[in-house]
């Protein structure tokens, strides 16, 4: 009897104990409602604002779009596939049109998991409870974020019927590679609108929102079919669809749209874009403005070039002894060397491809611009220009191949070795640039001086601070293949420079003009002298250090110049056709040289040299041979290479040199006369340059 | 209610499954379940809310996109309208000088090559030369390619593009600050005389006697004196006195004409080659030999 009075009282005061707590936790719950509401945002009316930002639309040369920013392409509901909302109906909320904003036993059952089951939490979140998250509050965690973001949520249910809150949802849902909402994600994955995608299409891209990035199909495509898998069983248990119809849709094969040539998430030449816009007009125009800007990329070269690159660096890791399935986990810059691939056209400075690294998903640094690498004997050009110019020398001019000693004042003399640390004795300076004699540039450059070297190089469109020391010549300071492609289009385009540009155009979304480019070509340097050095430059490609590039069958009118730096940190070979420059510069970012596996340094002319050729082959296919233009005053000789005398039936391998009116072939022109020019600072010792 | 301590079982029982609690009970599963079923919480909180909508913050970050957005609209929306009032102002324009005072420095403005060639056309003739060779326009014109022309209002004066229709310069011009400058004073009036201009000190002469030697000139050299004689023609008032400075700038002079309009004079700039200028000079002090010097206002009527 006294144990059922016990009870009795246990139950009584558990009873009114219950009652107590029940009131209390009402009482804290209204407190705590008040609390909560007071910051609580105000939701727009209608719903439909969401969608008013105007994206911001990057397009090709061509006309193709490349990128959008913001925004979103907004379709009714009508106009999204049945199996796709049941798909993310049977998947995040299937209780959808039966609950107020809360699905109160999934929520019981998360809290209950998460309470009770160490280590697993399990979300409950309805749709309009995503809805309410992704529109007003941040991803921080916190107790009360989630309160704010219920009462949100159960005032869009009181406020909106169910189907404009699925239309909204499903309108601004994001999927990764920069799709949001359903419309953009159809397109970008399957390239067909909203309202035709399949049962198995339908659940790939209704598994996405939960972790985009980890079950991108473009990456991850076995991820993305497990959680095609889970999204088809959901939709089996719910009753959408039948076993038979999960299975079979499971087994389909699913063919993605291509991932557009240049519009990925991440592109060096999109930053390049967007960085100018938004100092220009600032970030809130840009990402909120609506703007339709046009640019010079052509897509298909930008693939070519990206393609090149790619290639080369793998050949090149080959060289190197780098495995395929090297460690990267510390970043490929750590392990692989990088390269930079920059193409202008000569006539316009329009930048037609840029690619600024392997791989901008590992690192978005972009050395086509960014970095300030020495183009060692590339920049030899420069020199020779600048001889011509203010010497009066010729390419016939004969010089010797010999040690150079060169006094510095306050430093020790300097003493450039040729590449091979031989020398060959005279020869003329066409014959000298061809096979990147250094110690021929060196007596140049003592007798120019360097400010004069430096000067072309700024007239032509260099714009990084050079040293005026003697080994500038040999490319001592550094430039980007920006630069270098631009510059070198300048003797392309036969001493007009056109500054380097990458927007064509700016409109506002109404298709007002804000800016268009206008192509303004400046002569800066004489017509005929650019002929002579673009002839020499053309000796290199054709038989010179750079003649790998016609080995690779590469037959279209060229010139070139290769570079290296000392301890191969730096390979380079910039070119131009009559219509296009390229620069590629490949090393690595920092602290190594390259050697292949027997440490034989790799040079401009094995490791930049082929990308050029490979790529310059794609982008040039089907063009007719076109020659440089010859000014008017130049004529041609045919001359002995060692003497500069002119060649006859038994000379042997003679060359053909551009020469101006009035210059004449000389026997002998030594340059020993030159050599007690005093001028130029003082400058390291710079050994190795070819 | 009885609060007393119950004795035994059967109080208790009769206690617990009294009407009361038991309708206490049977309320709280009602309510419990009706919420379960009828979501009436949730409804009366959405109402509430849906009440208060209006007076909460716009705040969260679809309130700060739109207001960005707004921003930006904003930021666009003036640089668009900046931008279409200068353009709006050129085309409108009908000198260039119109043109130069209504572009900010920096800034450019596009017109059509028609609009253009008016704008040359209005130019004195021998400043349009200085700009650009009637002839190499015409050969623009004639090859079909030139179909617009940007105009730049930049440090050292202004710059003119002509383009074709994929917006590559066919041919730029720059007319220094200087030169511009003297475009601006072929209708310059300065209040006063030409005593007050320093620079006529010792070359005023009398209209009469100016124009006379100025008739005597070749058709040429007169032209070259005096570019646009219906400018003068224009002007209201009488011309009573002509300077010529003794400053040469670019190949031009300034001449002087002092007009009279009723009790008020005033000074009209008009730019004349210097060659021919000197040509004229030359006949003034060989038909006028004693007007070497300036001559005073007393003297005019002569």
């Amino acid at each position: 009897m006294n144990g059922v009075m016990a009870l009795m009282r246990i139950v009584r005061a558990a009873f009114y104990g219950t009652l107590a707590v029940i009131s209390v936790a009402a009482l804290i719950g209204v407190g705590i409602f008040f609390i909560a509401i007071q910051d609580l945002p105000r939701v727009p009316e209608p719903l439909s604002r969401i969608i008013e930002t105007p994206p911001t639309e990057i397009f090709a040369a061509t006309g193709e779009r490349l990128m959008v920013i913001g925004g979103r392409e907004v379709i009714p509901l009508s106009e999204v596939s049945t199996r796709f909302t049941q798909a993310i109906l049977a998947t995040e909320d299937h209780r959808f049109w039966e609950h107020h904003g809360v699905d109160k036993a999934r929520t019981i059952k998360a809290l209950w998991v998460t309470l009770f089951r160490p280590g697993r939490i399990e979300g409950a979140s309805t749709i309009s409870q995503q809805l309410s998250k992704n529109l007003f509050f941040s991803f921080k965690r916190s107790y009360m974020r989630k309160l704010r973001e219920l009462l949100v949520a159960i005032q869009i249910e009181s406020q909106y019927s169910k189907g404009e809150i699925l239309e909204a949802y499903l309108n601004q849902i994001s999927m990764g590679v920069g799709a949001n909402g359903v419309e953009q994600a159809a397109r970008t994955f399957f390239g067909r609108p909203a309202s035709e995608l399949t049962l198995s299409q339908a659940a790939l891209l209704a598994g996405l929102p939960k972790a985009p990035t980890l079950y991108n199909p473009y990456f991850h495509l076995d991820r993305a079919k497990k959680r095609q898998h889970v999204v088809l069983s959901r939709m089996e248990a719910v009753g959408y669809i039948t076993h038979d119809q999960a299975q079979s849709s499971f087994q389909d094969e699913l063919t993605l749209q291509p991932p557009s040539r240049v519009a990925r998430t991440g592109s060096y030449f999109l930053d390049l874009v967007i960085n100018g816009l938004e100092e220009q007009y600032g970030p809130e125009v840009v990402y909120h403005g609506g703007l339709k800007v046009t640019t010079t990329i052509d897509p298909q070269l930008q693939s070519m070039a990206e393609e090149s690159l790619r290639g080369g660096l793998s050949g090149l890791d080959r060289m190197l002894g780098i495995d395929e399935g090297a460690d990267r986990s510390l970043g490929s810059e750590a392990v692989c060397p990088q390269g930079a691939l920059v193409a202008v056209e000569t006539n316009s400075g329009a930048v037609k491809a840029m690619v600024g690294g392997r791989s901008y998903v590992e690192t978005e640094y972009n050395r086509a611009i960014k970095s300030n690498r020495l183009p060692g004997s590339s920049f030899k050009p420069f020199l020779y220009y600048t001889a011509f110019e203010k010497l009066g020398l010729n390419p016939a001019t004969v010089y010797v191949d010999r040690p150079v000693s060169i006094p510095v004042k306050g430093a020790p003399d300097w003493e450039p070795n040729n590449f091979g640390l031989t020398h060959e004795g005279p020869m003329i300076l066409k014959q000298a640039l061809m096979k990147s004699v250094n110690s021929i540039a060196a007596q140049l450059v003592e007798r120019t001086g360097p400010k004069d070297v430096i000067a072309t190089a700024h007239r032509c469109g260099i714009t990084s601070k050079l040293d005026p020391v003697y080994s500038v010549a040999l490319g001592t300071s550094g430039v980007s293949p920006l630069e270098m492609a631009s510059a070198f289009a300048c003797f392309a385009n036969g001493g007009i420079r056109h500054e380097p540009f990458w927007i064509w155009r700016v409109e506002d979304a109404l298709g007002r003009v804000l800016e268009e480019h206008i192509i303004s070509g400046e002569r800066v340097l004489d017509g005929s002298i650019t002929y002579q050095l673009v002839d020499l430059m053309r000796g290199v490609v054709d038989a010179g250090t750079g003649s790998v590039i016609r080995r690779m069958g590469f037959t279209l009118p060229a010139a070139g110049k290769t570079g290296t730096t000392d301890g191969y940190y730096d390979a380079w070979f910039t070119g131009f056709t009559p219509t296009l420059c390229t620069s590629v510069w490949v090393g690595y970012d920092r602290g190594q040289g390259l050697r292949d596996t027997r440490g034989t340094g790799i040079t401009g002319a094995r490791a930049a040299a082929p990308i050029w050729a490979d790529f310059m082959r794609k982008a040039t296919e089907g063009d007719p041979p076109r020659e440089f233009m010859i000014p008017p005053d130049i004529y041609f000789k045919m001359v002995d290479p060692i003497t500069a005398m002119e060649a006859t039936t038994y000379t042997p391998h003679p060359i053909k040199v551009a020469l101006r009116q009035g210059q004449e072939i000389q026997e002998h022109t030594m340059g020993e006369e030159g050599l007690s020019d005093p001028e130029a600072g003082a400058m390291p010792s710079y050994g190795l340059a070819f | 209610m009885d609060f007393s301590k119950p004795q035994n079982f059967r109080e208790w029982a009769s206690r617990v499954f009294a009407l009361r609690p038991m309708v206490l009970i049977l309320l709280i599963f009602g309510i419990v379940i009706s919420e379960l079923r009828f979501d009436w919480v949730e409804q009366m909180l959405g109402a509430y809310l849906v009440a208060t909508n209006t007076q909460r913050p716009e705040s969260g970050s679809i309130w700060e996109v739109g207001h960005r957005t707004v921003t930006a609209r904003q930021t666009l929306e003036r640089l668009i309208t900046d931008r279409q009032s200068t353009q709006r102002e050129a085309r409108g324009a009908d000198t260039l000088t119109q043109i130069i005072s209504s572009l900010p420095p920096g800034q450019g403005v596009m017109l059509s090559s028609e609009h253009f060639r008016r704008l040359y056309m209005a130019l004195p003739g021998t400043l349009a030369q200085e700009v650009v060779a009637p002839f190499e326009l015409l050969r623009l014109l004639s090859d079909g390619r030139w179909v617009r022309t940007y105009l730049e209002n930049e440090d050292y004066g202004l710059k003119i593009y002509l383009l074709n229709n994929e917006n590559r310069v066919l041919r730029d011009l720059r007319i220094p600050t200087q030169l511009l400058y003297q475009i601006e004073r072929v209708e310059l009036a300065l209040q006063g005389t030409l005593d007050d201009l320093p620079t006529f000190e010792s070359r005023i002469y009398p209209a009469e006697r100016f124009f006379r030697a100025l008739n005597s000139l070749p058709d040429e050299d007169l032209r070259s004196v005096i570019s646009q004689p219906e400018k003068l023609l224009g002007i209201a008032g009488r011309i009573v006195r002509v300077g010529i400075s003794d400053e040469a700038v670019s190949g031009y002079i300034d001449l002087g004409f002092e007009i009279e309009d009723g009790t008020r004079r005033k000074v009209i700039l008009i730019k004349g080659r210097e060659w021919a200028v000197w040509i004229l000079r030359s006949y003034l002090e060989k038909m006028y030999p004693d007007t070497q010097k300036s001559l005073g206002s007393e003297e005019i009527g002569d």
